[in-house]
């Protein structure tokens, strides 16, 4: 029975119901990353001295305080402000903006990677500022971000497992439980993380399809 | 409007950096059909007036007029209106990295023009075909030679139905064998009659077909005439001394 003791059903249906978790935490989080990353990023490069010192300050604050830190100030410390958020919601808002910091920086370097003389190329064509970010730089921006973005969003992944902190029983929460239940912690430990690393894995592959999907010739990424 | 009246006239431009002052006070006026060449040292202010010319610099001081009329408030959308109509071709080309030579050539069409995409793209066709590459229009950048890449830039500029067009150094960054095949675009261009300013060092080019050569050194315009004058008989040293110097090395007849 000992061998089998992950084919329970109940710690089967609790693993399942951690990973579904962790998976709706994990998705909505990277795009409101992605998305976060890509407009503070522009905003970084393109801004006027005001929203960049703005950007730069949000960069600074979100990731210069440990996550877990964030995690707590939103959901236990927003109360105080009158402005409560369930455990799930907190999670997403925090690791997005989390990530949304680090994605940025990613981005601003391939922002400042595009050669200038494209843009006066745009601008000599009657191009207003806006549609030649738009539709000049972050089209190659984006491409030039992607391998760094995609290593954040496998960061996101692991450090999602932060949410059982403010009761968002997530992947690691429900192995905590089960753990604490069993006093299997080597186990069940050494499952969830492989849960991990098989997500991790997915997301490279899926990664890689995207930039394979988005190559063009003059874009080659040395690896 | 007399014919005299020229498409485009500049006044007392001047610009600035810290206190090098790259360009000083310079005036000129084209009229349609015009070639005019800014020829002189590195350095001298070419490039600046250029694009002064179309706010891509700001100049400090100096006043525009487009088809007799000022362009007073360089920004927002009477700026981008303006710049439309001034083509401009760059020494490095600048195609966009992540558009097909045919996407470079529509992109300002419909996003700029807000033309519809067919119509975007036949034009596009149409004006790849002028510069002899329709075949390539499928092409990336980076899969085209130099000569290709700023043949694709000309068409770029032509494609929006631009005025007047500044061409600052065009033939600079190519090989020597590839420079032909850009002059005899930009050769073909000025016989259908299009108005142009053009910063070069070919000055056998030049020679053949510019009506006017101005001599531009320190910023300011020092000697403006016919090209045999400037060529064989400027009236400063430093105009002479330079035009020997380049005569020889780039040649007197267009090769």
């Amino acid at each position: 029975m000992r061998e089998l003791f992950f084919l329970q059903p109940d710690i089967l249906s609790a693993l399942a119901r951690g990973l579904v978790v962790s998976v709706q935490l994990i998705i909505p989080s990277a795009f409101f990353g992605v998305i976060i990353g890509v407009s503070v990023g522009a905003l970084r490069v393109y801004g006027n001295p005001v929203v960049k010192t703005v950007a730069n300050g949000y960069v600074l604050v979100f990731r210069g305080f440990p996550l877990v830190v964030q995690l707590f100030i939103w959901y236990f410390g927003l109360p105080y402000i009158g402005i409560y958020l369930t455990p799930f919601v907190a999670a997403v808002i925090g690791f997005s903006l989390c990530s949304g910091a680090y994605q940025s920086e990613y981005v601003r370097g391939a922002f400042l990677s595009v050669k200038t003389g494209q843009m006066l190329a745009a601008q000599a064509l009657g191009f207003s500022r806006i549609k030649m970010v738009l539709f000049v730089t972050l089209p190659q921006a984006f491409r030039r971000a992607l391998p760094g973005c995609g290593n954040e969003i496998i960061y996101l992944i692991k450090y999602s497992s932060l949410a059982y902190m403010i009761t968002c029983i997530e992947l690691t929460g429900e192995g905590k439980i089960i753990a604490s239940d069993s006093f299997r912690y080597t186990e069940t430990f050494m499952v969830i993380g492989a849960v991990y690393l098989v997500l991790t894995s997915a997301a490279a592959w899926l990664l890689r399809r995207v930039e394979d999907r988005l190559h063009l010739p003059g874009f080659e990424q040395y690896s | 409007m007399a014919d005299t009246d020229p498409i485009l006239r500049i006044e007392h431009m001047t610009k600035r950096y810290g206190d090098k002052e790259v360009l000083k006070d310079a005036s000129l006026s084209i009229n349609k059909g015009e070639l005019k060449v800014l020829i002189g040292p590195s350095g001298g202010g070419k490039s600046t007036l250029l694009q002064c010319i179309n706010f891509l610099i700001k100049p400090d001081r100096g006043r525009i007029w487009l088809d007799g009329e000022e362009i007073i408030r360089a920004k927002g959308k009477a700026l981008y209106d303006y710049r439309q109509k001034v083509g401009m071709i760059f020494q490095d080309f600048n195609l966009f990295d992540h558009l097909t030579a045919l996407h470079n050539v529509q992109i300002g069409l419909v996003r700029v023009k807000g033309m519809n995409g067919n119509t975007a793209k036949e034009r596009a066709v149409r004006e790849l075909d002028r510069v002899g590459l329709k075949d390539y229009m499928h092409q990336y950048p980076a899969e085209l030679s130099g000569g290709q890449k700023q043949r694709v830039s000309i068409a770029r500029a032509l494609a929006m139905d631009p005025e007047i067009m500044l061409l600052d150094e065009p033939t600079s960054a190519l090989d020597p064998e590839l420079i032909s095949e850009v002059l005899d675009v930009i050769r073909a261009v000025r016989s259908d009659g299009m108005t142009m300013i053009m910063s070069t060092h070919q000055i056998g080019f030049a020679s053949e077909l510019a009506d006017e050569l101005i001599f531009l050194e320190d910023g300011s315009i020092g000697e403006a005439g016919p090209p045999a004058k400037i060529l064989y008989a400027a009236e400063s040293a430093r105009a002479r001394e330079f035009c020997s110097k380049i005569t020889e090395l780039y040649g007197s007849s267009s090769s």
